[in-house]
């Protein structure tokens, strides 16, 4: 039997190893849209078909939580501060409660400074909105905020029964909701089989297990550009969060307003410029990384150990660069960092 | 030559040039060197940085010298020093291994290296 | 009983030896994998192919990577065990070239078979058992070209010492 059909087989045969490398890389990746930021999916080590039900999974998780915890649009998070400024005890909906719980116990350990009680502030500042503030709010109602204290102690939760006793408190979980989904989505992923993937919200990212052959990857952006100041690599299991000053910000007569408000003042927090906290869960190194941010580099070491964190990176103002010794031995800076890094004009 | 051989040459001319193509994209300069021990990543070292580096391997230690952004095996235990011929590596994608001592040096460009950014 | 021995048998006895020296002699030469051979010595399992069918070809050229293994030291080395993938390949390349159509293959035509086949082996298990790594993958063109060019080479040389004894 004489057919072209041997030649073909040879010629299969010998592109095989070719053809291995593209089954071999079974790396897949989703983007989609979610708590007002893009959230990228990369999963590694399963098929299509896998991957495609567990990324529905995740982004139907997100548009719910989305939804649920939103900070001005109707949902679980606006009702339970409409309840909160009605002074009255109420039934909290069922998922702001470990929002609430997490959230009391870092802000206790942080001095205050992760402080998710200080919601009529932030949206004094205007960033309740999709839009940028286009200037600060009046100096006296600051002041008279500020005044008030609003606190996570201020919040009185049994079971399900959460009552304020100060009408100060409005809920704002920006700097942890993120860290928090992110977390449910990695368990979502496990739940399905996933094991080697990384759940990234907006720069408030977890990974785990590892990329083929080697670790994951991460790059840290510089925050005075758009290229990568550090890296670091992640095996196994952990999150990297980053809080900077050039995430949501408006200008006005020259000086920068950002969106991380230090609870003390009332005002964004000075002295600091980006971040960066390693750490196992996503939730509580997004807390950790605003805590840090607020704190500045004289409590920096402090906060830093209070909280339970031994891996973090502050930029100051000045550009100067502070690691605790644990961030030291796992972060590698892409950049020449001898002499802090240059931060441009802006204050 | 047969009409056989000939069907053989050309399909033989195909494939090597669908490899090329492939697998060639690219040719960004060399940043940094990934350094595997026995399959696994072991160290990165910067090419900016001019120095040698030994490293523990199966049967022994192995040399590499980093010089103005390339990199190459300068000594080993294996017998056939086939790691050190392949001279300097520069270009993104490089490589060079001993097998026999379980070492390899991957030559890794500045793009698209990070799986994911955190900012 | 005595044994007959033919002319065959000591053709082929002889083919191996060759083909063993050269083995020997080329694991002298570099190359940019470790252990991954452009297959100079195919040119005996050629002659073989085209003298004596399939078979024994096949039997001489794994004899070779077994003997010159042992010759050099390398058995059961990763040196040897690329050797052997690339002769296996290599083998079975020439087996499914003698299924050519028409007027078949020359010497030229089974050459390229089996060196190309022989690199492809070779590269496929150094990939899965020794270098698991994506960069790997960069030096395949430059293998396959080392080996489509070594294979053209040592087909002709192939055919013009068939065409010697033929002759003679």
């Amino acid at each position: 039997m004489r057919s072209v059909a041997p030649v073909s087989i040879l010629l299969v045969f010998l592109s095989g190893p070719a053809g291995c490398a593209a089954r071999k890389e079974p790396l897949h990746e989703f983007q989609f849209l979610a708590f007002g930021t893009l959230i990228e999916l990369t999963l590694w080590g399963v098929d299509r078909d896998l991957a495609e039900r567990a990324y529905q999974a995740v982004e139907s998780d997100f548009a719910r939580m989305h939804t649920e915890w939103h900070p001005w649009q109707p949902g679980a998070l606006v009702e339970t501060n409409r309840q909160l400024a009605a002074g009255k005890p109420f039934l909290v909906p069922h998922s702001m409660i470990p929002l609430i719980e997490n959230s009391q116990r870092l802000s206790l350990a942080s001095q205050g400074l992760f402080n998710p009680a200080i919601g009529r502030l932030v949206e004094l500042w205007g960033f309740h909105s999709d839009d940028l503030p286009a200037k600060p709010p009046d100096p006296e109602a600051i002041t008279a905020l500020i005044a008030q204290r609003p606190a996570m102690t201020d919040l009185d939760l049994d079971g399900q029964r959460l009552h304020a006793t100060n009408p100060a408190v409005q809920l704002d979980f920006s700097a942890y909701a993120k860290g928090y989904a992110v977390d449910r989505a990695i368990d979502r992923f496990r739940e399905l089989g996933v094991t080697n993937a990384i759940v990234n919200a907006g720069g408030d990212l977890r990974a785990i297990g590892h990329r083929g052959g080697r670790p994951w990857r991460i790059g840290i952006r510089h925050p005075r550009g758009s290229g990568v100041l550090a890296s670091v690599e992640i095996e196994d299991d952990e999150s990297v969060s980053t809080s900077g000053d050039y995430e949501r910000f408006f200008m006005y007569n020259g000086r920068r307003y950002h969106h991380i408000m230090d609870p003390r003042t009332g005002y964004p927090a000075t002295g600091s410029v980006a971040v960066t906290v390693l750490y196992r869960e996503a939730a509580t190194a997004d807390a950790a990384s605003t805590a840090l941010f607020v704190a500045g580099s004289d409590l920096f070491e402090a906060v830093a150990r209070d909280l339970g964190v031994d891996r973090a990176m502050l930029i100051d103002s000045a550009g100067k660069i502070y690691l605790t010794p644990s961030m030291r031995a796992r972060v590698r800076f892409e950049i020449d960092v001898a002499g802090g890094i240059p931060m441009g004009p802006s204050p | 030559m047969t009409v056989g051989d000939r069907v053989v040459l050309g399909l033989a001319l195909t494939l090597i040039v669908w490899l090329y193509a492939r697998f060639w994209g690219g040719g960004a300069a060399g940043d940094h060197i990934q350094v595997l021990v026995a399959g696994r990543p072991y160290q990165q070292e910067d090419l900016r940085r001019n120095g040698r580096l030994t490293i523990a391997g199966v049967i022994g230690p192995s040399e590499i010298e980093i010089r103005d952004g390339r990199v190459r095996f300068v000594s080993s235990p294996c017998r056939g020093k086939q790691c050190i011929h392949s001279g300097w590596l520069a270009r993104d994608g490089d490589f060079a291994a001993c097998l026999p001592n379980g070492i390899a040096v991957q030559v890794v460009g500045a793009n698209a290296r990070f799986d994911a950014i955190s900012f | 009983m005595t044994v007959q021995v033919t002319r065959e048998d000591v053709r082929i006895a002889w083919l191996s030896a060759i083909a063993i020296t050269i083995n020997v002699l080329e694991s002298a030469l570099p190359s940019p994998l470790p252990g991954v051979k452009p297959g100079l010595a195919n040119v005996i399992t050629i002659v073989a192919l085209c003298w004596f069918g399939w078979a024994p070809a096949a039997w001489i050229s794994l004899l070779r990577v077994l003997a010159g293994s042992l010759l050099t030291g390398t058995f059961l080395s990763p040196a040897f065990i690329l050797s052997l993938s690339g002769a296996l390949a290599s083998v079975v390349a020439l087996g499914l070239g003698t299924l050519a159509p028409g007027k078949g293959l020359s010497a030229i035509g089974y050459s390229v078979c089996a060196a190309t086949a022989h690199m492809a082996g070779q590269f496929w298990v150094a990939y899965a058992l020794f270098i698991p790594h994506a960069a790997l993958f960069r030096l395949l063109p430059v293998l396959m070209t080392a080996a489509l060019i070594f294979g053209v080479v040592s087909g002709i040389i192939a055919q013009a010492l068939i065409r010697r004894v033929e002759r003679a």
